[in-house]
């Protein structure tokens, strides 16, 4: 199972896994990854794979940086 | 009196200074720049544009090092940024804009200091508790640097009043408080081709990005409503780091050069200690 790197933001932090790994099923699509984690959908604003913008639907690979973010908007 | 005869005046006032690693630079005192203020009728932002072309260095300065040129000093004194909202991010951008000689900054918040602003805003005191945010940016602004001139508007602005501000400026700071209001700034800053440094912070931490002209960057980047600040609370040191960072960048911009998070975004979790850069 590939292992990937996974940072929630914020409101998020509580879904994240302790040391910031985890073992993914071979072809976890970031949607199921979410869905996994017990993260409602609609509370992730912005999504990213190895630094960049991803969609719902990008596979993870072994080795993968994932970071999630809620909305954020405090001054 | 004659720029020519003002800067022998202020050549005959300055006095040296070692410089690490070059010759030594010639200094003029803030007291020194306020007696010729006086004396001429100049205000001391032309005078301390007048130094910094001729080779004097006003001594409010001299910490900048070579980091910043006497050329990069005059633009920055020369220019003109604007400051929405002055709460969290908004009062220590305010607080570094004015150490770093931004000249004009145009600010507007509708608001008045109440208790809960404490934990985090850096003009507000127990004893500015009430007043008008602008006043107290006024305040402090004139207290730092008699060459800053603040423009204020003391109402919370709406779509229009963002356009005003964005015609007048070259430079945008998000110091808004919100997700809603921070996007409508955004969506502004895209329609009226101004660059716009702006930030968010919800508990430790906070998010930092640039948005030039033409640049992509994502309409929902704060989301639309449900903020996370609002479980999570604002903390003073991840409002003063991003409003760090959002300085640094806006002063990139106004002297000229390249700003280190356009199309980028940082993250920091100041309660891990993680550090983070993203392609927007």
């Amino acid at each position: 199972m590939p292992v990937i790197t996974l940072k929630c933001y914020a409101t998020l932090a509580s879904y994240g896994p302790p040391g910031g790994e985890l073992a993914v099923p071979e072809s976890t699509d970031l949607a199921g990854l979410m869905g996994m984690l017990g993260i409602p959908p609609g509370e992730v604003k912005l999504r990213f794979v190895n630094g960049k913008q991803a969609k719902d639907d990008q596979v993870l690979a072994e080795g993968d940086r994932v970071g999630l973010f809620p909305p954020v908007g405090g001054g | 009196m004659q720029a020519e005869a003002i800067l022998a005046r202020m050549r005959s006032l300055a006095r040296e200074e070692a410089c690490a690693g070059g010759p030594p630079l010639h200094a003029v005192s803030e007291e020194h720049l306020t007696a010729l203020s006086r004396e001429t009728g100049h205000g001391i932002r032309d005078l301390q544009i007048l130094a910094l072309r001729h080779g004097i260095t006003p001594a409010r300065y001299l910490r900048n090092g070579r980091e910043l040129s006497p050329a990069d000093q005059e633009r920055l004194l020369s220019s003109r940024a604007g400051l929405a909202g002055l709460g969290g991010l908004g009062g220590h951008l305010l607080e570094s804009l004015a150490r770093m000689g931004v000249g004009t900054i145009l600010v507007a918040d509708g608001d008045r200091f109440e208790e809960s602003n404490l934990n985090r805003q850096l003009l507000s005191e127990r004893d500015t508790l009430g007043m008008a945010k602008t006043e107290a940016a006024r305040r402090r602004a004139a207290a730092i640097n008699p060459a800053v001139e603040i423009r204020a508007t003391s109402q919370s602005l709406d779509r229009e009043g963002f356009r005003t501000l964005f015609r007048e400026v070259g430079v945008v700071f998000d110091g808004l408080g919100g997700v809603a209001v921070k996007k409508l700034l955004l969506e502004c800053a895209r329609e009226m081709g101004v660059p716009l440094v702006t930030a968010a912070v919800a508990g430790w931490s906070c998010i930092v990005t640039t948005v030039l002209p033409g640049q992509p960057a994502p309409p929902d980047l704060f989301g639309e409503e449900g903020g996370a600040e609002r479980h999570l609370g604002c903390l003073a040191p991840a409002i003063a780091l991003a409003a760090a960072v959002q300085c640094s960048e806006g002063a990139l911009i106004l002297c000229g050069k390249d700003p280190s998070l356009a199309g980028r975004m940082l993250a920091a979790d100041l309660a891990c200690g993680s550090f983070e850069i993203f392609e927007l």
